[in-house]
């Protein structure tokens, strides 16, 4: 009879590996409840809306980060690659489509570029995306030096879209969060990734290319880039290559609150959605708390570190 | 056939490349290349401090990171040159300065050895809270920096700031740290492999602690004279991250951590603030500086190259099967059938 219910339940490792997010998904539910309390309108759709929209580029980059985070690398130049597309997306992509097109397909390849020399040489990602956001940053102010531009209609359709049952902005977060689940959790590429994040050694041995693994890893990375530049773009409606410069660490973050590792091996959307948008609500119920502007950061910081000090609580309990 | 020799000296490229760029500088610009040094040396040391911080604790092994530097330097900044006006010292000032760089290190350390969390977390979350008071401290804020202190960091007797003589044995003082000292070989062990320093009875975590405060000293002391030197600003820090990352890692210091280079960080420092000489001789946009730099980073480090990952690997060549020829003893069994 024991044993029946044991199997019923969740197993104690899948709890273990679950228990970031769930504590991740309270700590969500409970700014939800404050900004609720405060100001019932967030709850309606249009509140949502309002609330969500400006999580929603963060959590595609948070997913990018978690793609290079599944390989056991970290990505320290997301936030200028992310203000680099916007960029194109506000100049290239209005008065020619096509080379905007290209150019962005060009980013995506140069990430994929960066991924193989990072496997080739041995080097540390660390360093090399470090070195790689000076170059973004340097290619983001060379093609616009001053904030401005215009966006591609079709992207600014899309940003002012606001259907009536739901809050719009869940839709690319949940959309999202599915395809990269499905890539990486689901799919054969996907086992790869995690396979040379937790064992490169039984990935080679397995007769699969370790390189392989990294550069779809890196090509990932890139497409999400891309896609969380072209959302915030149509937010913003324009383009400014430091817009997106807090994203880098910020993704780190909603990877680490949505359960994911440095050492590599676990793929986490559904955690790194939750996590992208505990940490983007943040400055939304500061907000309505009438917290200073200046004092914003520091409970940004406080929240992440009570966050993981709850985990770590979980952990405990849980082993 | 010296090759090795040569490329064995991790520190030497850094070097050559400062020198590179400096004869670049005087074949472009013309004149005496002593001036070009000696503006290079009263820029370079305030990188080289923050740098020498950052690489201990990048020795202390893969995953440690200090990102707290730059908003540390910034509020170290207002904190020394406020305390410095209100208390008509200077020494106090700098003091002052240190003193809240060790204060935000304190809460990185209590999170990373108490809470466990990573490094790079850690410190991000420790910096965001010191960005937050150096905004409350910035606003309306009207102190200046002690005229006695810019003075001190301006003089240079026969070209050679004092600033980068008093660093240089800064940096001597790390060596003899890391070569001489219980402390500097226990971070060296820890940083090539944790677990074994454990076994062998290092104390980890109070070695990890005590990196972290002197790099959060050294990033308040940064901030403290760089205030002087130029003024107490917002993002008087923000450059101060990525390069203090890269003057490390092309300093030769090894970035999975074991094998620190005090030297190098001096050689890449300088390189660094001559390439941005350079960059403002020929006029160089701040978007060509940018590529440059990461250009340069990029290309050292794949030129480089780095064996690393056999080091994480290793470990896990021990979990190999048994040799086959365990499988085949079992036959002598058959001979009793």
């Amino acid at each position: 009879m024991s044993d029946l219910l044991a199997s019923a339940l969740p197993s104690r490792a899948r709890m273990r590996r679950t228990a970031p997010a769930v504590v991740s998904a309270v700590a969500l539910a409970a700014m939800l409840a404050v900004c609720a309390s405060l100001q019932s309108d967030v709850l309606s759709v249009g509140g949502l809306t309002l609330v969500l929209s400006a999580t929603v580029p963060l959590v595609i980059a948070a997913q990018a980060q978690m793609a290079l985070m599944s390989v056991g690398d970290i990505d320290l130049g997301i936030g200028n690659f992310v203000g680099l597309v916007t960029v194109v997306s506000a100049t290239t992509l209005v008065s020619s489509p096509l080379v905007g097109a290209l150019t962005l397909l060009g980013l995506v390849a140069a990430y994929a570029l960066l991924g193989a020399l990072i496997h080739l040489r041995r080097v540390p990602s660390l360093i090399a995306t470090l070195g790689a956001s000076f170059v973004w940053l340097g290619l983001g102010l060379f093609i616009l030096p001053t904030p401005g531009g215009s966006t591609p209609e079709w992207l600014a359709t899309f940003g002012s879209w606001q259907p009536a049952g739901f809050p719009a902005p869940l839709l690319p977060i949940l959309v999202v969060a599915l395809v990269v689940y499905l890539l990486t959790a689901r799919s054969a590429l996907g086992v790869r990734m995690r396979g040379l994040g937790s064992n490169p050694v039984a990935l080679q041995r397995a007769g699969l290319r370790p390189l392989a693994a990294r550069v779809i890893a890196y090509t990932v990375a890139g497409a999400l880039g891309v896609v969380s530049g072209l959302v915030l773009a149509s937010q913003t409606g324009g383009g400014d290559v430091s817009s997106a410069s807090s994203y880098t660490l910020m993704t780190v973050a909603a990877v680490i609150l949505g359960g994911g590792s440095f050492f590599g091996g676990s793929a986490v959307p559904w955690g790194v959605a939750i996590g992208g948008v505990t940490l983007g609500l943040v400055s939304v119920v500061l907000s309505l708390l009438d917290v200073q502007s200046n004092m914003q950061s520091a409970v940004q910081g406080v929240i992440v570190l009570a966050v993981l000090a709850g985990r770590v609580v979980v952990g405990k309990v849980l082993r | 056939m010296n090759i090795r020799a040569i490329v064995s000296r991790p520190w030497i490229w850094g070097f050559a490349a400062a020198v590179l760029v400096w004869a670049i500088i005087m074949a472009i610009s013309g004149q005496g290349g002593g001036q070009t040094v000696s503006l290079a040396l009263s820029l370079a040391p305030y990188l080289v401090i923050v740098g020498l911080g950052q690489m201990l604790v990048i020795t202390a092994g893969p995953g440690n990171i200090d990102v707290s530097v730059a908003p540390i330097i910034s509020l170290a900044g207002f904190a020394s040159v406020g305390v410095a006006a209100s208390t008509g010292s200077a020494t106090v000032g700098v003091l002052a300065g240190v003193g809240v760089g060790v204060l935000v290190a304190v809460i990185s350390t209590v999170a990373i050895l108490g809470l466990s969390v990573p490094p790079i977390i850690a410190t991000l979350a420790a910096g965001l809270v010191a960005s937050s008071v150096t905004l409350t401290l910035a606003n309306g804020f009207t102190a200046v920096p002690d005229p006695g202190l810019r003075e001190l960091l301006n003089v240079r007797p026969a070209g050679i700031p004092v600033l980068a003589v008093a660093v240089a044995a800064l940096t001597a003082l790390v060596i003899v740290l890391l070569r001489r000292t219980v402390y500097g070989r226990s971070l060296i062990a820890v940083g090539q492999n944790r677990r074994a320093a454990e076994r062998a009875g290092i104390p980890v975590a109070r070695v990890i602690a005590t990196t972290y405060l002197v790099s959060g000293a050294l990033a308040g002391l940064t901030g403290a004279l760089l205030a002087a030197y130029i003024a107490p600003s917002a993002d008087l820090g923000t450059r101060y991250l990525l390069d203090s990352v890269a003057v490390v890692v092309i300093g030769g210091t090894l970035i999975s951590g074991g094998r620190a280079v005090p030297v190098g960080v001096w050689g890449a420092g300088l390189f660094f603030i001559l390439l941005d000489g350079l960059v403002n001789l020929v006029g160089w946009s701040t978007a060509a500086q940018n590529l440059l730099k990461g250009g340069l980073v990029l290309f050292v480090l794949f030129l480089a190259g780095g064996g690393d990952r056999a080091g994480g690997t290793a470990s896990r060549f021990r979990r190999r099967p048994r040799p086959a020829a365990a499988t085949t003893t079992t036959t002598g069994d058959n001979i009793h059938g």
